[in-house]
């Protein structure tokens, strides 16, 4: 018997390094982009990137949790806007008090998501599908709902909010979403459903076999991936001081991959990075800004990002493979 | 062809599975390749098979020096594998699957009418009995490797590697694959074979090459001048030792009753009565239903007929997660890569999965240092190899890996134990510890379930056995631990079962 922890083990090392090699690009992107253009480290710039950032983590956090049992969430946009609509019809109609509002709306967040993972367990079709179908099911019923018409009239409070600036640059949906990272971190690192998710995406069948209850933790990761997409679509209404049913849908879709696939948590299922999906929704802020700083067009935006999933995609498959000779 | 492996050596980051290592197999014998686990076997086979690339040292085939890049360059060299894991598409015809790599074409289709020729030609050698258009799902783990010597033979294979062909194929499957064996070996084929099956072994091979730690401890010996007890010293290092589980310990209360027990498998008419402190040996050949039975139990099959007492209460057990937090049954899966383990994680959360609601705190966290501590005396007790607890479990050996699918278990503390084949692919220094660690289970007041087709380790772990056959309990008797009267006792109620069933089928017939 020698259990000793001297060595790292080969995984180990493998598990850090995609994060450190994401923090030297993102690190090395903002100073191309500030030294190119100075206001791009402008106070200014920097709140309202943080701002978009606390969305990008948010919605990057809600693929996560779904990733993290081995499935996907297509509806994480879909999800968003339908807690951003009825927030807005919340306190403009009903004229609901704000935090009441956005509880409420968080919850129709969770709703959702239990209806996706209720779904899923329920039917044994995989989450792909049910997604794709709910995404669909969900804007679509609110399209209907709301004739697709903004809610304009809300309490002032909200955009006040949204342009609050803590020690001048950053936002509070920044610090939100930080505080969901460290609940998060805590959850998937020390506590019994987190630790019980990934045992149930790495392996269904053995977790299910040593006493872990799968169905309920798939519904528990849809819950809370539903959540979370409500509370980003709330950054969003506080940011524009309206509820807009433009907001999330398929927008949201390729930024909520990348955040935690870039991050290096497994599409498989097994292993979430929080730090990661915090960074790898970093790299799509710093891009998304910057690129509009040196004046290209959004339209390249599009394919850099598409660029970065499949790179990302690739190299997990190569460490995988890597991995794989290694024992 | 003469395959010669010359000083080969390969390292890993944590060990050397391979230090200068030489031997040869020659066409038209079968060479033995024996060592414990993680005796650098597999290693060496996948460096044969072009997988692994060795550190040092050159391979050679018929004296010409030959290096492999990728499976693929091994295959079109000659050298086939049937590996333990199967390699067949299910939902391919075994046809299909024959001729995967290189189908026949027409004008840039596939001709299926050339392929089932070339595959029957094929099975023509091996078992006429399986037919080339049948769904390899439908195959029998025995029939469905005699496929994979097929698929093998179809390249040409002059080099025939087997890794544990007989591990999960019932007594008379064997037979009929040694029979393949012999018609390969008389083909000129160059046999490898792996198993730790000793007597299996010495029957079938001509040569045996052992491994131990990574070194060659005996090259290409005749077996004729081979002792079994040679070997196992070979192998392990001294002298074979038996499990020490004196029985007779006091048996307690009853701890899980089946009475009148049908399932959703097939299960009908099951009775079966489980005390404390005893080991009760649940005897049968694969498919007999054993495995499927003890499922049952945990909830994971359905249970539709009968009643379930665990203690003196009745149970309904809808799952697992119940059969362990209400009821303290636990049930070691003789799939242990599929069902045992989770590969991808630690050997600490793989051991700690049982208890994680037990040892949390109110807020539902796991301090990690009370999650090691509460790790640390199963890892210890086991004996279980690793450089680190963080681990990831795929590191660990086969021997290693079985610990820690019975450690989960130990640390769960769970009343009712149901062990399935603990030892399958297990070497024997690690099958003997593991004996005495089931027979101390026992002795600590657990109710330990026994599934296993190892006769040897059935008569030498349980009180009493039950033969199982097709479904049903087919017999009961008290074990005295004397080889002779228990297999006598098994295979006598196998055959008068098999016997009750012919009867039934014909009279079916005559009706």
């Amino acid at each position: 018997m020698s259990t000793t922890d001297l060595a790292p083990t080969p995984r180990a090392r493998f598990e850090i390094a995609p994060q450190l090699g994401l923090a030297i690009i993102v690190g090395l992107l903002v100073v191309v982009f500030a030294w190119k253009q100075p206001g791009f480290v402008s106070s200014f710039n920097l709140f309202g990137m943080g701002r978009s950032l606390a969305v990008d983590v948010t919605v990057g956090f809600s693929q996560m949790a779904v990733l993290a049992t081995g499935g996907m969430n297509l509806a994480v946009g879909s999800i968003g806007v339908c807690s951003v609509m009825f927030a807005g019809y919340l306190m403009q109609d009903l004229g609901l008090p704000v935090p009441l509002a956005f509880l409420l709306a968080v919850m129709l967040g969770g709703l959702l998501g239990w209806l996706n993972g209720f779904t899923i367990v329920r039917s044994g079709v995989n989450a792909f599908i049910v997604t794709l179908a709910s995404a669909n099911l969900y804007s679509g019923a609110m399209l209907i709902l709301t004739k697709a018409q903004p809610i304009n009239v809300l309490p002032p409070i909200v955009s006040s909010i949204g342009s609050y600036e803590i020690l001048g640059y950053a936002s509070p949906a920044l610090v939100v979403a930080l505080v969901i990272g460290l609940a998060l971190y805590v959850f998937y690192r020390y506590s019994v459903p987190g630790k019980e998710t990934l045992m149930a995406g790495a392996n269904a069948r053995a977790a299910s076999m040593s006493g872990i209850a799968v169905s309920r933790s798939i519904i528990l990761a849809h819950v809370l991936s539903g959540v979370l997409a409500g509370v980003a679509g709330l950054m969003v209404v506080a940011r524009v001081g309206a509820a807009m049913p433009a907001v999330g849908g398929e927008d949201w879709l390729l930024p909520s991959f990348l955040a935690p696939v870039l991050g290096g948590t497994a599409l498989a299922g097994g292993f979430v990075s929080v730090v990661g999906t915090f960074l790898g929704a970093m790299l799509v802020t710093v891009i998304r800004s910057g690129l509009l700083f040196v004046n290209i067009s959004n339209f390249w935006l599009q394919l850099f990002l598409g660029l970065f999933l499949l790179a990302a995609v690739l190299a997990q498959r190569y460490r995988g493979l890597f991995r794989m000779r290694l024992t | 062809m003469r395959l010669s492996i010359v000083n080969v050596s390969k390292t890993f980051p944590s060990v050397k599975a391979l230090d200068d290592v030489s031997m040869e197999f020659a066409p038209g014998e079968v060479h033995a390749l024996m060592g414990e686990n993680g005796a650098g076997k597999s290693t060496l086979l996948k460096i044969v098979t072009g997988l692994y690339r060795p550190d040092a040292g050159l391979l050679k085939l018929d004296g010409e020096l030959v290096e492999f890049f990728s499976p693929r360059d091994a295959l079109a060299a000659g050298i086939g594998a049937v590996h333990q894991e199967r390699n067949l598409v299910p939902r391919f015809s075994v046809g299909e699957n024959i001729l995967l790599e290189h189908p026949p074409g027409r004008r840039g289709f596939i001709d299926y009418g050339a392929i089932y020729d070339r595959a029957r030609v094929l099975l023509e050698l091996l078992d006429p009995g399986i037919d080339v258009r049948a769904e390899v799902a439908t195959l029998s783990v025995a029939q469905m490797q005699i496929v994979e010597i097929a698929k093998a033979l179809s390249l040409n294979a002059r080099v025939l590697l087997l890794d544990e062909p007989t591990a999960s194929i019932t007594d008379h499957e064997a037979e009929a694959l040694f029979k393949v064996i012999a018609r390969l070996k008389a083909e000129g084929v160059a046999i490898v074979f792996v198993s730790h099956k000793l007597d299996e072994v010495l029957t079938i091979s001509d040569r045996v090459t052992v491994l131990r730690d990574g070194r060659v401890m005996a090259s290409g010996e005749a077996i004729a001048e081979m002792s079994r007890r040679r070997l196992v010293s070979l192998m392990i290092g001294r002298e074979e030792r038996i499990a020490d589980v004196a029985g007779g310990a006091k048996q307690g209360k009853v701890a899980l009753e089946l009475r009148e027990i049908a399932t959703s498998y097939g299960h009908s008419g099951i009775n079966l009565r489980l005390h404390e402190a005893e080991i009760l040996g649940l005897y049968g050949l694969v498919g007999a239903g054993r495995s499927e039975l003890a499922r049952s139990i945990i909830g994971d099959g359905r249970i539709t007929g009968g009643a379930i007492c665990v203690g003196d209460r009745p149970a309904r057990i809808r799952n697992p997660n119940e059969a362990l937090r209400r009821h303290r049954i636990g049930y070691v899966s003789e799939d242990r890569k599929g069902e045992g383990l989770v590969l991808s994680h630690s050997i600490v959360s793989n051991i700690a999965v049982t208890i994680w609601r037990r040892i949390a705190t109110r807020l539902w966290l796991i301090p990690p240092v009370v999650e090691r501590n509460a790790v640390t005396p199963q890892v210890q007790r086991l004996a279980i190899k690793s450089f680190s607890l963080d681990q990831t479990v795929d590191t660990l050996s086969g021997g290693n890996q079985q610990k820690v699918s019975l450690a989960k278990w130990l640390a769960a503390k769970t009343d009712i134990l149901l062990i399935d084949e603990p030892t399958v692919g297990i070497d024997i220094k690690t099958k003997v510890e593991l004996h005495e660690l089931i027979a101390q289970i026992a002795r600590d007041g657990a109710a330990v379930l026994l599934i296993s087709s190892d006769m040897a380790e059935m008569i030498t772990l349980a009180d009493r056995i039950l033969v199982m056959h097709n479904f049903a309990v087919v017999g009961e008797f008290v074990n005295d631990r004397i080889y002779e009267n228990g297999s006598e006792a098994i295979m006598s109620a196998i055959h008068a079962a098999e016997k009750d069933r012919k009867h039934l089928h014909d009279r079916a017939a005559i009706a």
